[in-house]
């Protein structure tokens, strides 16, 4: 604990071609320590250990052996094992915000170890989002919230424009309420070449986005004792949203299997109208290699609900430290080093929500500098949402089991085989089942 | 002791104790989770034990037994489908007399593709939106794109398209083997006698083959009943559970829920099932070779 305190140094950064703020930096001499490490892995978060890794190293003496990297769903099951096993033997480890809580007390505190001016440098409310019962189990590395995409020459079309207005009555203008996206996503229709929007189609991804649906309509999922309330008007309204869109057929068929990656790229693919998308395939989006549409997106907040909420489901990926690691001083200063000022940078270039405020300036500032109106553009919705719309799913460890046994039954609604009340009385009865067992009441 | 030690016992230890090792004491502790609400994420839970809980909770689960009667019909239907094509395949593969042996290693190339490879191959052929299937079905005027794996009727058959598409040559192959073993004289003095293809195919062929029939039936339905990777890539077991079979919904409990003692109780159920069907085809496999002695 000492070294790690005598190796506290405050310093300003310099990278790139922006100055952020002063940034209290962890480094230490680590020779002849090696943590091993299991990561998160695929395109989008594999060039953050490409640079980081090597400066840690070259800076500390230490090495970093990954034991594990593949995809979120794979990295949970695989340390759900772990601890089953009591094989905990690695360091650190990727974590979400909505993965967390399930863990249970594998993950050291870190505000036991992370310096309070280290701990000065992140979002306030986003440190508050990655603590499980009072315990900090996470350094937060960028956070997720969804706004709205669309393809902007279909707005400012006049023929679009005149026969929007004589069917619906109101100027054809980007979406401010879901109500107004269905009404677009129908009329933009015109399957099977297009479609006004689509939605990811199952697992915790389509409970998610019902779940922020019902919160932008003024319902709640649970009440405060963890009862499930959702079956109430708030919660049949969210369901027929998504139920009207699929009948109407302003989503593909095949929705109901879509997750991100199906939605990403069907917009990239210049079929879709409107597309509810997390920041990090901005760039994607906007790259002519990949994309039809570059160069013709517009951005906007999330939409609202009826009850004049908006949209705002979010989470933030991060990094977890284990109770077992045998040098937490080291894995401290990889913690610090995988989320500073440098590693939040290079994220943030590739379109991802960095957790430190400054780095929120800087990266605006260098959009500005270099004329980028689209990432400006970008930076500036997903900074507003993430700081008025943001909310996180109920941070529980029955929060995926919940969404397993809600999920299916929305799918049924969607599709017709059950009532939207029948989906959700089934779906809100299992999940009594669930919160009864973990015992909150 | 000093006759223990020179018996046939002493020679067995070493297969006992592996055998013990790595398949007795995993049972046993698997079947125990089974009495236990173990779950991954709170080893303590693995030590309290709840009784037939788990299993009472299972018979009144309506998901957990559409799901049995799901995968018993998906089952039934995939083995008999590849049952035929596997002895088509097998019947002409048969009658070739130049280059053969390079079609035999064609015919197994399904076989060598991971099942997790061959459920993205084909959740693309059958994607509603750039799909294959609908793509090539729009040449032919159907505009509208089929939901192939929406539907739950498609979703299914799409599913046993694929497992069919890759085991079809498990069966072909043993036929083939079986078809090589056949003897001549029967079937040359049958045609000598004037018995015409579909007769010596019934009365001779199909019964020196019914054997091999039942030992491809047996080890293709211990393969069946535990198919998840295909599936998992295809559907997940969705949507609305429309294609749900026993081990997506045994994972999903185990691994991602983390409730393994729930799953370990529906895997001691499913087992059932596995031992059935083996126990029926066996119970034919002995049946079919007496018949043949007799004859």
């Amino acid at each position: 604990m000492l070294r790690l305190f005598l190796s506290l140094v405050l310093a300003v950064s310099f990278f790139g071609s922006f100055s952020a703020k002063a940034e209290t930096e962890l480094w230490g001499d680590y020779s002849g320590v090696t943590l091993r490490v299991k990561l998160i892995g695929g395109g989008q978060y594999e060039g953050l250990y490409n640079e980081v890794i090597p400066w840690w190293e070259e800076n500390t003496g230490g090495k970093i052996e990954i034991v594990t990297q593949k995809n979120h769903f794979e990295l949970d099951k695989e340390i759900k094992k772990d601890i089953a096993s009591g094989n905990l033997d690695f360091c650190v480890a990727s974590n979400h915000t909505s993965f967390a809580s399930q863990y249970g007390n594998i993950y050291t505190d870190l505000n036991n170890i992370m310096p309070a001016s280290v701990l000065a440098d992140y979002t306030p409310l986003i440190l508050e989002h990655s603590t499980v019962d009072g315990r900090l189990v996470q350094m937060p590395r960028h956070s997720d919230v969804s706004n709205l995409y669309y393809q902007k020459s279909l707005y400012e079309d006049a023929d679009n424009k005149a026969n929007f207005k004589a069917k619906y009555g109101y100027d054809l203008t980007p979406p401010e309420t879901w109500d107004q996206v269905k009404d677009q996503a129908i009329f933009f229709s015109n399957p099977p070449d297009f479609y006004g929007t689509q939605y990811v189609g199952k697992e915790e991804a389509i409970a998610g986005r019902f779940y922020e649906l019902i919160i932008a309509n003024g319902g709640a999922l649970f009440d405060e004792d963890y009862r499930p309330i959702f079956n109430s008007a708030a919660g049949v309204e969210a369901l027929q949203w998504f139920i009207d869109l699929y009948n109407a057929k302003a989503v593909p068929d095949g929705v109901l299997n879509y997750l991100w990656d199906d939605t990403g790229l069907g917009f990239a693919s210049g079929t879709i109208a409107m597309n509810l998308d997390w920041a990090g395939w901005a760039g994607f989006f906007n790259d002519p290699e990949n994309s039809k549409v570059a160069g013709d997106i517009g951005l906007v907040r999330a939409p609202m609900g009826s009850g004049g909420l908006r949209t705002g489901w979010s989470g933030s990926h991060s990094f977890s430290m284990t109770e077992s690691c045998p040098d937490k001083e080291a894995a401290a200063s990889f913690l610090w080093a995988l989320t500073s000022n440098k590693a939040q940078m290079i994220e943030a270039r590739g379109g991802l929500s960095p957790t430190r405020p400054a780095i929120w300036d800087a990266i605006i500032a260098e959009k500005k500098a270099e004329g980028d109106e689209f990432m400006l553009m970008v930076f500036e919705t997903f900074k507003m949402s993430l700081a008025e719309d943001a909310f996180t799913p109920p941070l529980i460890p029955e929060w995926i089991e919940f969404t397993n046994v809600l999920y299916p039954e929305l799918q049924a609604a969607i599709l017709g085989d059950k009532s939207p009340e029948d989906a959700l009385a089934t779906a809100s009865k299992k999940a009594t089942e669930i919160m009864e067992d973990a015992g909150y009441f | 002791m000093r006759k223990f030690l020179n018996g046939p016992w002493v020679l067995l230890m070493p297969t006992l104790i592996i055998l013990t090792c790595v398949v007795l004491l995993p049972l046993l502790l698997s079947l125990w989770t089974s009495f236990t609400p173990f779950k991954l994420t709170k080893p303590d839970t693995l030590y309290r034990f709840v009784g037939f809980r788990n299993y009472e909770r299972l018979i009144g689960d309506i998901d957990f037994w559409i799901a049995f009667g799901r995968t018993v019909l998906f089952l039934a239907v995939a083995l008999n489908l590849e049952l035929v094509f596997g002895l088509g395949i097998a019947l002409l593969i048969n009658k070739i007399t130049y280059g053969q042996r390079t079609l035999r290693t064609l015919m197994m190339f399904p076989m060598m593709f991971s099942p997790i490879l061959v459920g993205f191959q084909w959740k693309y052929i059958f994607n509603d939106n750039i799909g294959l299937m609908n793509n090539f079905l729009r040449e032919f005027g159907v505009i509208q794109p089929i939901p192939w794996l929406v539907d739950g009727i498609l979703a299914n058959t799409s599913i046993m398209a694929a497992e069919i598409w890759s085991s079809t040559s498990v069966f072909a192959i043993l036929l083939l083997a079986g078809l090589l073993g056949i003897p001549k004289d029967p079937i040359e003095a049958a045609k000598v006698d004037g018995c015409n293809s579909w007769q010596v195919f019934k009365n001779i062929t199909l019964p020196f083959l019914m054997p091999f029939v039942f030992i491809a039936m047996t080890i293709r339905s211990l393969d069946v009943a535990r198919a998840y990777d295909i599936v998992q890539m295809m559907t997940g077991g969705g949507p609305a559970k429309r294609t749900e079979l026993l081990w997506t919904l045994i994972s999903r409990t185990g691994y991602v829920d983390a409730k393994m003692g729930m799953a370990n109780a529906m895997s001691y159920i499913s087992i059932f099932l596995s031992i059935a069907f083996t126990f029926f085809f066996f119970y034919k496999l002995v049946e079919a070779r007496q018949r043949l002695s007799y004859e």
